[in-house]
């Protein structure tokens, strides 16, 4: 059988930092193929050589056995491939349905646009999905999950014969990823072929016939499926490189049970409420205690953390710390209380990119208010060097620049900035998003590690294993209310995923 | 499939403060300006106005595909002193010129295109680069204002085409049916999807370079027009006569609803920034505010229009 596509020790590096090193892969026709390896193993620079966003340096690649030299997207737009992007291609200022159409509108001999035509093919790409938007809506106003799915029905439309999808799942909530895989095994009937990127093992195991893994930018390894067992173990050694045994443990074992009844109450919250997103959101932290917050994306975890750290207001309620109430306003007042936020967006919200490690560090500490004029810069250089060994930072170089850390290096920085002004409430959002194993290890560990100090941290998770990993007690969000309370031992799979879907 | 044009909308959209400035600032020129609502004033008012409004256009259009022309005024200097340099009585020789300061506006602006899409420097230093660049040529050739412009050119740009319809009227009204038909062209989208987000348009297959390039070229028409308008006008060629164009036309854009970054707001936000920023000096005069706290005034006026034009941003971010 001959391949699809396949690419041939393909290299690419950007200002002498090495991307892709040697990378080899092949695609057969109508199969879905699992692509895996750690953050910086050169999966998003592999899938954008293939939909010709970029050229590599080196290397071949054959589509449909004959070789070809991509020069520019719309070259393989036309040879039927199309990518579903991690960091989403739409134009948040622009409607849904321009952004469906963009790039290969219909225009009369006149040019002028076809608007109805546009309609037509934008509401026809909805449907395909069963994407609940509005065609006017613009994309800035929908919800991450929504962009998401818009992203999807975007390449879908424009009927591919290779769809690539980079970490398609990361923002998206469990119905929504059945209904993309039912979508998926449709194509693969039609005998569309599949690059499916993800850090879900659990993902890759259930949709794709084979994977191949990279790490370090090079190929260094298959698994078919159709002769191997469809199991993590095989796998993971695969990413991380590391032998078997090492990985038995498995990282998302269920952490053991511990009461906090006899601790004290750190932070209370009363019948929170925000108009339309919050209702009577009303819940305890103890000292050291780890609370998760679960259910399907979007049911309004995201503004409790907002609320809490300053970001947005609340309309009613109230918010105590040590049982004294107080008034939260912006994200400095939070921070002088001791509650941090570490967003989502690692890129966008926790991280100077273009600035060191030393001063992404020192940042909280410099925005407080009490500061002397010049600043203490021995003392600080003492403070981010503990911090970095805390967080056990690689390389341990507080000049190195941020953009050239990988992402989950990053990732530990968002959380060291706040660690020397000594937390006591931690609020994390969706941490672990688009990062790979070896890094979500990390930050559990500094996650157990900040709960035995008596840090209390709210984790909002989308992905349940995480939950069931780290928290003690996990709370159901559902259309902005808090309909149930897990804890203990009753936290698993079943009992969250049932909770968040409300069946009894 | 439904159409959601409600209330929300409206309010939300980023050129609704403008309009509703607009509204207000004639209803103040209105009352401190008793015949404001006869012909005179209205044609006198388009004559001033027009070269304004035809450059917040040219600067708008710029500023959606997220740059922006620092050298729009030094253009319009340049095109004046060039037809004042060159044209002559007959109707020909006034044909020919306008024709070649139309075509070297265009290509002016394509420069700036060119350079901030192939080289890709920061199109705020680029324009003031050629800004200063066209300034300097222009003061080689006429380093005090003059040359000559025919009577009977600037009598036929203020006659009426027919009673009550200014020729001036025609230029606002070409602006506005170029602007229509881009409106609804495939165009038009790119350029909201380049301003938006420039990778994005690029990964959709938009062709990038190009658009920008188109964007400068169609700059350059409506800077053209209003080159057209301010010789006629002035009847002279002027190194000087252009250079605040370039700052007001931004302003004008700004205050419209247009944001800075790009591919945001509509083309009609610039059109009343422009319309905003002329009825202002109107009021000013008419309040009889001495010249020298004009500028004052103004500088406050300006800052007070930019300063509602953030509230839809603000809405929107309290209701998140």
């Amino acid at each position: 059988m001959s391949f699809i596509l396949e690419a041939r020790n393909l290299k690419k590096s950007f200002d002498g930092v090495v991307a892709l090193s040697d990378a080899s892969f092949t695609l057969n026709q109508g199969e879905i193929c699992g692509l895996v390896g750690a953050n910086g193993s050169g999966k998003t620079t592999f899938a954008r050589i293939i939909s010709g966003l970029i050229k590599p340096d080196a290397g071949q690649l054959y589509l449909y056995g004959s070789q070809i030299n991509l020069k520019s997207h719309l070259e393989a737009e036309k040879l039927a491939i199309s990518m579903v992007h991690q960091n989403l291609s739409l134009v948040p200022e622009m409607t849904v349905w321009e952004n469906i159409n963009l790039g290969r509108e219909i225009i009369t001999p006149l040019g002028i646009l076809k608007k109805e035509e546009a309609l037509i093919r934008a509401e026809a790409a909805i449907q395909e999905l069963k994407v609940n938007i509005s065609l006017y809506d613009k994309v800035s106003q929908l919800a991450p999950s929504d962009q998401q799915l818009l992203e999807i029905v975007k390449a879908l439309s424009r009927n591919p014969k290779i769809l690539i999808l980079d970490e398609p799942t990361a923002s998206l909530g469990f119905k929504q990823v059945e209904i993309l895989f039912e979508k998926l095994i449709q194509l693969k009937k039609d005998q569309v072929s599949v690059i499916f990127i993800s850090h879900r093992i659990w993902e890759i195991t259930r949709i794709c016939d084979r994977l191949v893994a990279f790490r370090n930018g090079k190929t260094v390894g298959e698994v078919d499926f159709q002769q191997q067992p469809r199991e993590e173990r095989i796998i993971i050694p695969l990413i991380t490189g590391k032998k078997e045994n090492e990985d038995e443990k498995g990282i998302h074992e269920k952490r053991p049970y511990r009461n906090f009844d006899t601790r004290q109450v750190i932070l209370e919250v009363d019948s929170l409420s925000k108009r339309d997103k919050l209702h009577n959101i009303s819940f305890k932290i103890r000292e050291g205690e780890v609370i998760g917050l679960g259910g399907l994306n979007g049911q309004g975890q995201e503004e409790i953390l907002f609320i809490l750290s300053g970001y947005l207001r609340k309309t009613s309620g109230k918010i105590k710390i040590n049982n004294q109430e107080i008034i939260i306003k912006n994200p400095s007042q939070a921070i002088e209380r001791g509650i941090f936020l570490v967003p989502g967006d690692r890129q966008k919200e926790g991280l100077f990119l273009n600035h060191n490690v030393f001063t992404n560090l020192v940042y909280p500490q410099v925005a407080q208010k009490k500061q002397k004029f010049i600043l203490p810069l021995k003392e600080l250089r003492q403070t981010v060097n503990t911090t970095i060994q805390k967080i056990s930072l690689v390389p341990p170089d507080p000049r190195k620049l941020v953009s050239h850390l990988s992402g989950g290096n990053q990732q530990k920085v968002v959380i060291g900035k706040w660690l020397s002004l000594s937390p006591r409430i931690l609020l994390l959002n969706d941490p672990t998003k688009g990062v790979d194993i070896e890094t979500r290890k990390n930050l559990y560990k500094i996650i157990a590690d900040l709960s035995n100090q008596g840090v209390s941290v709210l984790l909002y998770a989308s992905d349940n294993e995480e939950l069931i990993a780290n928290c003690d007690r996990v709370l159901i969000v559902f259309e902005g209310q808090i309909v149930e309370e897990i804890c203990g031992d009753r936290i698993c799979e079943e009992n969250l995923i049932a909770s968040s879907l409300r069946v009894q | 499939m439904k159409n959601r044009l409600n209330w929300k909308n409206i309010y939300q959209n980023p050129s609704f403060p403008s309009f509703l400035i607009l509204i207000a600032i004639i209803i103040l020129n209105a009352s401190l300006q008793h015949n404001f609502f006869t012909y005179r004033t209205f044609k006198s008012n388009l004559l001033t106005f027009t070269p304004l409004i035809l450059t917040s256009i040219a600067q708008g259009l710029v500023i959606l595909v997220g740059c922006v022309d620092l050298s729009l005024g030094a253009t319009v200097s340049l095109i004046t002193v060039l037809m004042a340099s060159l044209m002559g009585d007959s109707l020909l020789s006034i044909f020919i010129v306008v024709l070649l300061g139309s075509g070297l506006a265009i290509l002016m602006s394509f420069v700036n295109g060119f350079l901030i899409s192939y080289f890709g420097p920061p199109p705020l230093l680029t324009t003031y680069a050629t800004s200063v660049l066209w300034f300097g040529i222009a003061l080689f050739f006429m380093p005090t204002p003059g040359g000559y412009i025919p009577k009977s050119f600037s009598k036929m740009y203020r006659s009426d085409l027919f009673p009550n319809f200014p020729v001036v009227l025609l230029f606002l009204i070409g602006a506005f049916f170029i602007l229509f038909f881009i409106s609804r062209t495939r165009f038009y989208k790119h350029i909201y999807a380049v301003g938006g987000n420039e990778d994005a348009a690029y990964a959709n297959g938009v062709n990038v370079f190009l658009t920008k390039i188109k964007v400068f070229l169609l700059s350059g028409v409506f800077i053209a027009l209003a080159s057209i308008c301010v010789v006629a006008q002035t009847a002279t060629g002027d190194a000087r006569c252009g250079l605040s164009f370039s700052l007001n036309s931004v302003a004008a854009s700004i205050i419209g609803g247009l944001s800075f970054s790009g591919g945001k707001g509509s083309i009609i936000g610039p059109i009343m920034g422009g319309l905003i920023l002329g009825l202002l000096i109107n009021v000013l005069y008419f309040a009889n505010i001495t010249s020298f706290y004009q500028e004052f005034m103004k500088g406050i006026i300006i800052i007070f229009s930019l300063a509602i034009g953030a509230i839809p941003k603000y809405l929107k971010t309290r209701s998140l």
